[in-house]
């Protein structure tokens, strides 16, 4: 989860990611910084992220990519 | 023979939407979606006839690809289960390759349709010109399609629902009627708002009951789309056709105006629409996606385009922008850029591939013409140049201090925003390219005060009477557009206003559309601009 | 709210939208019927200025009608006081509520529709909007909004004008054509719309409540008329009973030199086209219609003055 923190800052720095609950609906991300993330986040954890998993619901809160990510970890 | 033409028709709002409402409202629950099923293929008939079998064609091959993806499917999780942890990866991907191949035909299957009713016009003239240019003495013969109406919106809804099926987000749905439901629904088969199966497929089969909160909302929100569309379209109709069709005679004033009026006259019509969309299906209860979001607003082109004609900007960021950005090769070089060029120049490589193929299907949705593609490019290319900026304005936007978050910056935004808007529409409505790139040189180099001098400007179509019936309705609109940005929801605040107020707001509304609505002798509304895409 | 108390506002409500809309139609009201007024289609309506029960003929239709009958000619020739309520493109919604507009004041005897707005189909839109338009005008004159003067707020109606061609547009120039036999003999039907048909069932009813006699005509006009179309106006006053005229059958009484007596290439008559038209009508109207010669009569001085004047265009022209 600090590891998620972490890169989601240096995306896109001055969001209170661990509160922010819309990143997506708000705008807080936008697509350019979601590609950032999803090939950042598959080297970090070393996971496929499959384009049906590019939905607000998982991108919303660093809550919710946390647990996309084990989720994704998990099916290998 | 009971046509129809446009939603703003007695036709539609007198005959069909109240005949609709009427039986829904008495049947029971089993027979209300009959009702709604019923007027959407009546509706679809009227508009179109015997084209009806285009929708047809499409609502039960779509129904049968479901199906036979959501067989593989359960085929793959029962050969899973049951085989030995290590050849799943190998099983897995013949199954995948299997899913792959249907949902290709599939999506090759109806954006063909779509492409060959559409575009073989275009496609066999610039086939001609090249051939003559070349020196060949060939021609194609240019064959001529009647479009089914709503056939844009309707594929688009039907190749979105094979990819999510595709994708495991929702299950094939086994009930053919449900999903003609949701590939028909008459208030927007025409126009739109393209819909996602998930969001309204279900809520329409249940064919909630009447209720009258959902009444009034709907009614009010039906007529505050007529006052857009019949005062301000259809009023300013009268200057944009004068000014386009003899653009040479006018100066860059006159001419920038027009893309301003025609800008203004787009978003009047289409979100007018839009609003007698929303509003009719709030009637039947069923609350569709909503298209705009008070576009003039937007800081940004880019930002323009989420507040815009919302459910196409969705529907290609999510069938166009991530598989191709985040498919493998795009991946990779995604990460590579990371390294070499940083964080915010990185994905940008991969992002910019994606956002060319969006609004290149963007600009050729719109209809088959280099202006549409043209039209695409222009909006690629500001959103391209604000990425590419935005690192260099913020450092400038800190060095001299500026607060970015301030009114006056954001008004300057909003304002530059709304001239490259207009622009870009100037282009859209041209006739031609070439009449698009005159207008524009117009514009830059022949740029006169004389017609407001003399007054000439309102001789073109809108006299001063006219233009101020467009500035009250265009104020009305920013107040309420401001209120809604601060949070407020219009209809809830007059429902707990006093039964005096609702029925004054109620007058106001239905006199400003009777009285200084554009219609009756000298008058011609202006076809429905979206129904053509 | 309970439901009693929605039903109860949504009726107050509609109420009073009613009595809303009922105050603005006497308001948008034109006060005269001149165009300075606001009126529409003044060489049709100028019919509303004419002195009550005074004209005993009645003319409908599209510009083929405004174009074949001229009414000074019968008035000249026999005495007779004929309007001609014509507007371009007339469709039938139009011409019936052309009509119970004149029904107001006249008691006419002779009511003739001309048959080549039977085939105009009447736009959907229109089936709703005439009707209701004609009850709350506001829908007719909403954009006079431009243009409302104390008067309208204080004013009475009072429809003044008539015009001295009483309806006839006058066009004197000629453009030719050879049209060779268009009237071929064939049993094919033109269809009539189902619901121009209920439009025209709808006019016939109307007069024969106001004690006119009804009949049909067909101005000659190769470019509009056809032996299909002549078949399915036949049946159609053999059916309810009707006179029907096709002067394009005619050409021994009815002598229409297609070199000269057109403007347009046979779309519409001339002058001289209905100079003819009109002599044949009125030799009709003397066989088949007992209409009172009021030559003479000092309340129809006005219509000798008239006479003077289209004379005066005419003989020059």
């Amino acid at each position: 989860m600090e590891r998620l923190i972490e890169i989601l800052e240096e995306i896109q720095p001055g969001v209170d990611y661990r509160h922010c609950q819309d990143l997506v609906d708000g705008h807080h991300l936008e697509s350019l910084s979601i590609l950032a993330l999803v090939a950042e986040l598959e080297d970090a954890f070393d996971i496929l992220i499959p384009t049906v998993e590019i939905i607000p619901r998982n991108f919303n809160s660093a809550q919710a990519l946390w647990e996309m990510i084990q989720r994704l970890q998990e099916e290998g | 023979m009971f046509s129809i033409a446009t939603y703003f028709s007695v036709q539609y709002l007198v005959v069909l939407l109240p005949a609709a409402f009427g039986l829904y409202a008495v049947l029971p629950q089993k027979g209300r979606r009959w009702v709604l099923l019923g007027a959407s293929y009546a509706f679809f008939w009227a508009v179109s006839g015997k084209l009806l079998v285009y929708l047809l064609f499409s609502t039960l091959s779509i129904h049968h690809l479901g199906l036979w993806m959501g067989r593989l499917q359960a085929g793959r999780d029962q050969a899973l289960a049951a085989a030995p942890k290590e050849e799943r990866k190998a099983l897995r991907a013949r199954w995948q390759r299997r899913l792959t191949g249907v949902v290709a035909f599939g999506v090759v299957l109806h954006l063909g349709i779509l492409l060959t009713v559409k575009y073989t016009p275009f496609f066999a003239t610039n086939l001609n010109h090249l051939f003559q240019a070349l020196g060949l003495g060939w021609q194609v013969r240019i064959p001529a399609f009647l479009l089914p109406i709503g056939i844009s919106f309707y594929t688009l809804q039907g190749v979105a629902y094979c990819f999510d099926v595709y994708r495991g987000k929702i299950p094939a749905d086994g009930n053919l009627l449900r999903l003609a439901l949701f590939m028909s629904f008459f208030p927007q088969i025409m126009e739109g708002p393209i819909c996602r199966y998930g969001d309204t497929a279900q809520r329409l089969w249940e064919a909630p009951p009447v209720a009258w909160e959902n009444f009034l909302f709907g009614a009010q929100r039906i007529l505050w789309g007529m006052m857009k569309k019949m005062v301000v379209a259809d009023r300013l109709n009268l200057f944009i056709r004068q000014v386009f069709w003899n653009y040479a005679e006018y100066d860059g004033l006159v001419i920038a105006l027009a893309a301003v009026a025609y800008t203004l006259q787009l978003y009047m019509d289409f979100s007018g629409t839009m609003d007698l969309a929303l509003g009719s299906g709030q009637l039947f209860g069923v609350t569709l996606p909503e298209n705009f979001r008070r576009p003039f607003f937007s800081r940004t082109i880019g930002e323009f385009w989420r507040r815009w004609h919302i459910t196409l900007g969705t529907w290609f960021k999510d069938y166009v922008f991530y598989p191709v950005s985040l498919a493998r090769p795009m991946k990779r070089l995604t990460t590579w850029g990371r390294k070499h060029l940083g964080p915010h120049y990185g994905p940008l490589l991969a992002g910019s591939v994606a956002l060319f193929c969006v609004w290149l299907g963007n600009g050729l949705w719109h209809g088959a013409g280099w202006h549409y593609i043209f039209f695409g490019m222009y909006h690629f290319f500001w959103i391209l140049l604000e990425n590419l900026t935005e690192p260099v304005t913020l450092r400038w936007a800190r060095r001299f201090h500026v607060n970015r978050e301030a009114l006056p910056y954001r008004i300057f935004q909003m304002v530059r925003t709304g001239i490259l808007v207009c622009v870009g529409e100037l282009f859209f409505r041209a006739d031609g390219l070439r009449a698009g790139l005159a207008m524009f040189s117009k514009m830059l180099t022949q740029f006169s005060l004389a017609t407001v001098k003399d007054g000439t400007i309102f001789t073109l179509g809108m006299d001063k009477r006219d233009c101020l019936v467009v500035a009250l309705v265009v104020l009305v609109m920013l107040v309420v557009g401001v209120l809604q940005e601060r949070g407020h929801g219009i209809r809830q605040n007059l429902a707990r206003r006093s039964l005096a107020a609702q029925f004054a707001a109620g007058y106001a509304l239905i006199l400003s559309i009777v009285i200084l609505g554009a219609y009756g002798v000298g008058y011609a509304p202006v076809d429905p601009i979206y129904a053509q895409f | 709210m309970t439901k009693g108390k929605r039903a109860l506002a949504l009726l107050a409500f509609f109420g009073g939208l009613l009595g809303i809309l009922l105050g603005l139609s006497a308001l948008f009201q034109p006060k005269n019927n001149m165009s300075e007024f606001g009126m529409e289609e003044v060489s049709a309506n100028g019919i509303l200025g004419e002195r009550r029960d005074s004209v005993d003929l009645l003319v409908l239709g599209d510009s083929e009608a405004y174009s074949s009958v001229s009414p000074m000619e019968l008035w000249r020739d026999r005495g007779y006081t004929g309007y001609v309520c014509g507007t371009s493109s007339q469709t039938l919604d139009y011409t019936l509520e052309l009509l119970t507009r004149a029904l107001e004041d006249q008691r006419p005897r002779v009511v003739l529709l001309e048959t080549n707005a039977i085939y105009r189909l009447v736009p959907a839109q229109k089936l709703v909007f005439t009707p209701l338009a004609s009850r709350l005008s506001v829908f007719r004159y909403h954009d006079r909004w431009k243009s409302l003067g104390w008067n309208d707020l204080l004013g009475e109606t009072r429809f003044t004008w008539t015009d001295d061609w009483k309806g006839y547009r006058y066009y004197a120039t000629v453009s030719g054509t050879a049209p060779g036999d268009y009237m071929l003999p064939t049993d094919a039907q033109e269809e009539i719309p189902l619901r121009n048909r209920h439009l025209v069932e709808e006019i016939a009813r109307r007069c024969q409540e106001a004690g006119a006699a009804f009949a049909l005509f067909s101005a000659p006009s190769p470019v509009n008329w056809s032996t299909p179309r002549h078949n399915g106006i036949q049946a159609l006053a053999q059916e309810m009973g009707w006179d029907y005229l096709d002067l394009n059958l005619l050409p021994d009484q009815v002598p229409i030199d297609w070199s000269r007596d057109t403007r347009d290439k046979g779309d519409h008559l001339n002058h001289a086209g209905a100079v003819k038209v009109t002599a044949y009508l009125g030799d009709w109207l003397a066989d088949n219609a007992s209409l009172p010669d009021h030559r003479g009569d000092i309340n129809y001085a006005r219509w000798d003055d008239a006479l003077k004047k289209y004379e005066g265009v005419v003989q020059s022209g």
